[in-house]
């Protein structure tokens, strides 16, 4: 096949009519622009706009993130220079909160370094009686699972390409132990979505969620997602629940009973040790 | 296109390839030859058999563009291998140098190049890294129990290592 050539100037304006056209079957959905633009200048300019004041709060999905993801992802910023940034700008513990999860990426990738594409597949044993489907359900991929809080976190996905770090954990759980999804799947939908989408956080996030990767499942209850939403869903929500009830009943609904205690007191609302 | 002509320039013709982690001006490969033209591929075989939404690959095509802005760079459509290896030819490459990336296909692509390509000699440099920890990882807790004073402290308790290695 004759190799194709395409122009490296193309302003945003004709962007997507002609990478669109040239890249033609090779993508999912419309040819638009990303949510963030892409590009050194645009990364720096959102590196030097973030302060990262109250970091600390970064659970609740007001907090103050960075949404700096997609260009570490793609080396549009080093992570020595998204650190050196935090050190010169933040303070105290919104610092060392930032440091610790900027840590996680690199974690990732030593993982993926080290074990290769074994990452795509179960690292270790599920800790529960897993049996998961493999397919994506239609009414999850459309945003129409009639749950406000579940078709909320996939509409920010399809339609702005991130999502809010509790919001893919609760997302990921939801699809890997309420609906019995297989991780992959969601490993799957988010690579075709998200701006900052990889193997070694995707893949490995997904199993950490899963307990693939992990000592036991995370999961959460409606209380957590009302707390760290601010009730945005739950104040005006109609459907019946799936994920109401105390964490000891969901964990018996779910796993069918306590799954391998953990080893350190759950911290904040998670019913997990170590938080992320 | 090609590279200015170094006078007295003892190394070869170099080219560089940037890939999706690689989309800055400031990449460790395309630093160390800055006359060097590059190249960029969007993996026709991976996206025919991949979905992956548009607004992704508009973004990296954004990355690129900023990279062009400054210097010359090739963008294509095709397999990897194919076009990496014929990139280098139009150039009568010697050198190919390239960041790395810790995908598992990128090895196998780079070994791919060099069986097809052996008189160019692949030249790789390391990425940003927050950390010098080089062992064994298994679980995030231990590996923040290691890591945690270098990260926290700041002062870097190893040498940057943004040098370049031969493969
Ligand atoms: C199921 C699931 C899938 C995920 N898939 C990806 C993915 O494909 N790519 C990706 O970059 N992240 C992924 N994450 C991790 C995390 O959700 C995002 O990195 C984070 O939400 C990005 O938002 P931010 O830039 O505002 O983060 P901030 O909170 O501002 O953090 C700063 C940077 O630190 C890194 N970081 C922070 N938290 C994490 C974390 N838990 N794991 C890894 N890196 C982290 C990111 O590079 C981030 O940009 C996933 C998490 C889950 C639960």
């Amino acid at each position: 096949m004759a190799t194709t050539f395409i122009p490296g100037d193309l302003p945003d304006e004709q962007l997507a009519q002609v990478l669109g056209q040239t890249l033609a079957g090779l993508y999912t959905g419309p040819a638009r622009l990303p949510d963030r633009p892409g590009g050194r200048t645009a990364a720096l300019s959102a590196l030097k706009d973030y302060s990262g004041k109250d970091y600390v709060g970064r659970n609740d999905l007001r907090g103050h993130v960075s949404r700096l993801s997609m260009y570490l992802r793609h080396g549009m910023l080093s992570i020595v220079e998204v650190a050196e940034h935090a050190r010169a700008r933040m303070r105290g513990r919104d610092l060392s909160e930032f440091l610790r999860q900027l840590t996680w990426r690199e974690f990732f990738l030593l993982v993926l370094a080290q074990d290769g594409a074994k990452v795509l597949g179960n690292l270790e044993e599920p800790k529960y009686r897993a049996r998961w489907t493999d397919a994506l359900p239609d009414d999850v991929r459309e945003a129409r699972t009639g749950l406000p809080c579940a078709d909320a976190w996939v509409t920010h996905l399809v339609q702005g390409g991130w999502m809010h770090n509790h919001e893919r954990l609760w997302f990921s759980a939801y699809l890997i132990h309420w609906r019995k999804v297989d991780w992959r799947a969601g490993y799957r939908f988010f690579r075709e979505h998200l701006l900052d989408g990889d193997i070694a956080s995707n893949a490995l996030s997904w199993q950490w969620v899963a307990s693939t990767f992990s000592a036991k499942p995370y999961f959460m209850n409606q209380a957590n997602i009302e707390k760290y939403s601010a009730g945005r869903w739950c104040n005006t929500c109609t459907v019946q629940c799936p994920f109401r009830g105390e964490y000891e009943s969901i964990e018996g609904q779910l796993f069918g009973g306590p799954v391998n205690p953990a080893p350190m007191p759950p911290r904040g609302n998670d019913r997990r040790g170590g938080r992320r | 296109m090609s590279a200015p002509a170094r006078q007295n320039a003892p190394v070869g013709r170099a080219v560089v390839w940037i890939h999706g982690d690689s989309l800055s001006p400031t990449d460790p490969a395309l630093e160390a030859v800055p006359d060097a033209p590059a190249l960029f591929v969007f993996d026709r075989p991976f996206l025919a058999k991949t979905e992956v939404a548009f607004p992704r690959l508009a973004f990296m095509y954004q990355g690129v563009r900023d990279i062009a802005a400054a210097r010359s760079v090739e963008i294509v459509v095709g397999g990897i291998g194919e076009e990496l290896a014929a990139f280098a030819q139009r150039h009568a490459a010697t050198e190919l140098h390239v960041t790395r990336n810790f995908t598992p296909q990128w090895e196998e692509t780079l070994q791919d190049f060099e069986r097809r390509n052996p008189n160019v000699e692949v030249l790789v440099y390391e990425p940003d890294r927050l950390t010098s920890y080089d062992g064994p990882v298994k679980r995030f807790f231990g590996f923040w129990k290691k890591v945690e004073a270098e990260v926290l402290g700041g002062n870097a308790l190893y040498a940057p290592q943004r040098g370049q290695g031969r493969r």
